[in-house]
């Protein structure tokens, strides 16, 4: 505690000290550290397989690393279980969208609520009235009795916005919310990432969107085959030669 | 659940009340067993219903509530109640040390690894000097139907008093989210296997104190009675024919089945058991979301609602 | 020397378990449904087998393939009609549906069959030979050797023919099964019908061992179930060396704490097994 209230500047939420997952031998990511500030973006890109969502499983608490330390707030978390980690303070989305499918809008952010940070909102009508407002803050205002399985895309990741904020984050971990979405669509999530600034919340944006990234993050981290090449100043970093060769040049073909 | 639906049934459960005055003893006689029978699939639903997590092993909570009573009452000469209790701990022990190591699991690891427990359960009982072993046991002589008829009725309401609370509380929040979703419940803070083993330790009380109440009754407990397998179908058919999740549904689907099983019974028992498993299969192909979201969706009721059914799950 | 004895008796019993539950394996790792009622078509393999024996009078060795052909007929119509309507749904609702299956054949055998003990009891039941002083019953040897043959023809099945990489690939993702250009309805319905005679042979053998009821499913379903656990669903002959440790597990019970016990065993085997490695996928890679 003492050493970061000694440093200056804004105060680190997350920190990862060289953390490797292999799977059955075959490393997924490789000695990656890093670290996020309140207020701070980060992003995270890199091709398919880089190991991007692994990493986040580690931060989240699906994988526990085999090698490294991940340090919340100053506290080593590499073995709390998933919904502990959720009581500290970390959301995600997932890459895959998982609403639950037979509760309504306002029910499913409910959940986040109820559950989160410090074990949430202990009384159902105060949970319910702070998953309104998030909801009313994502644009879903009009949406919160529909089911949620019919939602329809953009909705869907608003919706999925709206779990994880209710839960009242630390750390938010945002995993692809931007595929598959038109580049309107990808503007408005933008916005809703930007309006979420300021409020604390130090966050991880994985997206393969390049043009998002660069407007949203204050730095980009750049992984490849499980390991980090690049960490830096947006527009530096994605000038990079490395990083055109090992990504962006086979995007660009 | 919502106000008006709510008084319905308490005025509808406080009319059933009246029934040892004005009934005959077989409508009495039926009632109970109606009424222990629907307060199994009420606490089947518990955790079935609203984790997802199908257990075919809570006829091991009703044995072990049946046993822990009329241990108590023959070999102790406790009172009845004492004997419940008993019964009722006894069971919440067996939750609590089954669900914990098996409720980690997800999926249908936990549905099967409960197939076994039924017969390990008989097998150990079978061997138990102190249960009577192969024989069983007698219990005193008791005859007040009334009585057992309104401890059946009070029980029945309390159990399904403790699901409407479930579906509005937090607790039942969890739940849900469990069995929408673990993986993302579990990410955004539910502790799913304690929130599992808690349902599963509530359904074994009830369970447990219907089997007691049941045992009081017939005055007799022997292994195969007590660990009856057929039970389990019996609970597994009322909550998925009568809706798994809702507060009614299980109710009303139990009610229907025992009626139907009471008539068909008297003329062949195994076309009545056969019935059962045919409703099972159909039910899941054509209703899979219950009686109760029959109910619900009545006003555009056609038969678009099977097709659409059919066509949401087919390969 | 009692010892010995009880494991050959153990490693015997244990290849007919295995084959019990190479069937609900296949199923499940194939069509992700664990099917429940699994041990009722073992009990109706079993009852074929008997009939085709008591009323046809023949060898029940002769009779096995014919009752894994009905077998297999059977398996693929339950497939093709019945549960190929829900097996996209939750698995609640497979797992729900099977065990209704169960009841229903349950029943069904008891109204046709009654509910009478039945025993395939060939002239040479009886019959065994010594080895190294050990007893060797000829019939649960042969019963031993159908199971480790059976094991292996779906080895081969599965790895070395075309219809075999077709129900592989369809294990891992259906998209590409239809890039076999096989119609994934009836793949479906093969693979339950591969798995159905499968049961239909077990419930043949386990019919000349012990005794055939139309209420035997269950812990057939159960004991399949632990066995398939243990040996996992990837490899044919894993599940019969499962089946094998279970039966020598069930053999040393019955010598060690009495026979009554054999059911006790295979769920604290199941349970153990489950907690001891919980997060090793099932499913076929």
């Amino acid at each position: 505690m003492t050493q970061t209230a000694a440093k200056p500047g804004p105060k680190t939420v997350i920190e990862a000290r060289g953390i490797t997952k292999r799977f059955q031998g075959l490393v997924s990511v490789n000695a990656v550290s890093f670290s996020i500030a309140e207020d701070e973006i980060l992003g995270v890109i890199g091709p398919n397989g880089a190991g991007k969502t692994t990493m986040v499983n580690m931060l989240s608490g699906t994988y526990t690393p085999n090698e490294g330390e991940i340090l919340f707030e100053g506290t080593r978390i590499n073995e709390v279980p998933t919904f502990r980690r959720a009581h500290m303070g970390i959301a995600r989305t997932f890459q895959v969208m998982k609403p639950f499918p037979g509760m309504t809008a306002l029910e499913n952010v409910t959940v986040g609520a109820l559950f989160g940070r410090d074990g949430g909102e202990k009384s159902m009508p105060a949970a319910r009235e702070r998953a309104r407002e998030w909801l009313e803050f994502t644009g879903l205002g009009h949406r919160i009795d529909n089911p949620a399985d019919s939602l329809g895309g953009p909705d869907r990741k608003r919706l999925e916005f709206a779990k994880a904020l209710a839960m009242g984050p630390r750390l938010l971990l945002l995993d692809e919310v931007m595929a598959g979405l038109n580049p309107v669509e990808v503007d408005e999530v933008v916005d809703l990432i930007k309006k979420m600034r300021g409020k604390g919340i130090a966050m991880l944006v994985i997206e393969h969107v390049v043009k998002a990234i660069r407007s949203l993050s204050d730095r980009v981290m750049v992984l490849h085959h499980g390991e980090k090449i690049a960490d830096g100043d947006p527009t530096a970093v994605l000038a990079d030669p490395r990083v055109i060769e090992a990504y962006l040049g086979k995007r660009r073909t | 659940m919502n106000r008006p639906l709510l008084i319905v049934s308490l005025l509808v459960a406080a009319g059933l009340a009246t029934l040892p005055w004005l009934g005959s003893d077989t409508m009495i006689q039926f009632g109970i067993n109606a009424l222990l029978l629907a307060t199994l699939a009420q606490s089947w639903n518990i955790l079935g219903g609203f984790t997802g997590y199908v257990s075919f092993g809570n006829s091991v909570f009703y044995g072990l509530g049946t046993y822990g009573t009329a241990i108590a009452m023959t070999n102790y000469n406790l009172p009845f109640g004492v004997g419940l209790a008993i019964g009722a701990v006894v069971a919440m022990i067996a939750a609590l040390l089954v669900g914990l190591p098996i409720l980690r699991l997800r999926g249908p690891y936990f549905a099967i690894a409960t197939l076994g427990l039924n017969g390990a359960m008989m097998a150990i009982f079978s061997n138990l000097p102190i249960a009577g072993s192969n024989i069983g046991l007698v219990l005193p002589l008791t005859r007040n139907d009334a009585m057992f008829y309104e401890l059946a009725l009070g029980l029945l309401v309390a159990c399904s008093l403790t699901v409407l609370w479930i579906s509005r509380a937090r607790f039942g929040m969890g739940l849900i989210a469990v069995r929408e979703d673990e993986d993302a419940a579990g990410s955004m803070g539910v502790n799913a296997t304690r929130y599992k083993v808690a349902a599963l330790v509530m359904a074994s009380f009830f369970t447990a104190i219907a089997g007691g109440i049941h045992a009081y009754w017939s005055t007799f407990v022997d292994p195969a009675s007590a660990f009856d397998s057929t039970l389990n179908v019996r609970m597994v058919i009322s909550v998925v024919f009568g809706g798994p999740g809702t507060v009614l549904g299980p109710v009303i689907g139990s009610f229907i089945l025992s009626t139907v099983y009471e008539v068909l019974a008297s003329q062949i028992s195994t076309a009545a058991a056969l019935l059962f498993g045919v409703v099972i299969v159909l039910a899941v192909i054509f209703m899979p979301k219950g009686l109760a979201d029959i109910l619900r969706s009545r006003r555009n009721l056609t038969w678009r609602y099977f097709i659409r059914n059919i066509r949401e799950n087919r390969l | 020397m009692v010892l010995a004895q009880i494991l050959l008796n153990g490693i015997l019993l244990g290849g007919l378990y295995g084959l019990m539950a190479l069937g609900m394996a296949l199923v499940w790792g194939v069509l992700n449904i664990v099917n429940l009622s699994h041990g009722a078509l073992i009990m109706l393999g079993g009852y074929v087998v008997y009939y085709l024996f008591t009323i046809g009078g023949i060898d029940p060795f002769v009779a096995l393939p014919i009752a894994m052909l009905v077998m297999f007929a059977v398996g693929f119509l339950l497939q093709y009609y019945l549960l190929n309507l829900v097996v996209r749904s939750k698995m609640l609702n497979t797992l729900l549906i099977t065990f209704g299956l169960d009841v229903v054949l349950t029943y069904l055998a008891q109204l046709t069959f009654s509910a009478d003990f039945r025993t395939i009891n060939p002239p040479y039941a009886g019959a065994n030979f010594a080895l190294f002083g050990l007893t060797v019953p000829s019939v649960r040897l042969a019963a031993f050797v159908v199971a480790i043959v059976l094991a292996a023809a779906l080895w081969f099945l599965l790895h070395r023919m075309a219809l075999g990489r077709a129900i592989r690939a369809t294990a891992q993702n259906l998209v590409a099964a239809r890039l076999y250009g096989v119609n994934p309805s009836v793949l479906y319905a093969v693979t339950f019908g591969i798995g159905t005679a499968l049961a239909g042979a077990a419930g043949g053998l386990y019919g000349m061992i012990a005794n055939l009821t139309p209420y035997i499913g269950a812990s057939l379903t159960a004991k399949s179930f632990v066995i398939a656990i243990i040996g996992g669903l990837s490899n044919p002959f894993y599940v019969i060396f499962g089946g094998i440790f279970v039966g020598i597990a069930e053999s040393l019970t019955a010598l060690y704490i009495g026979p009554t016990y054999s059911d006790v065993i295979s769920f604290g085997l199941l349970v153990v097994v489950l907690v001891l490695r919980p997060n090793r996928t099932l499913r076929t890679s």
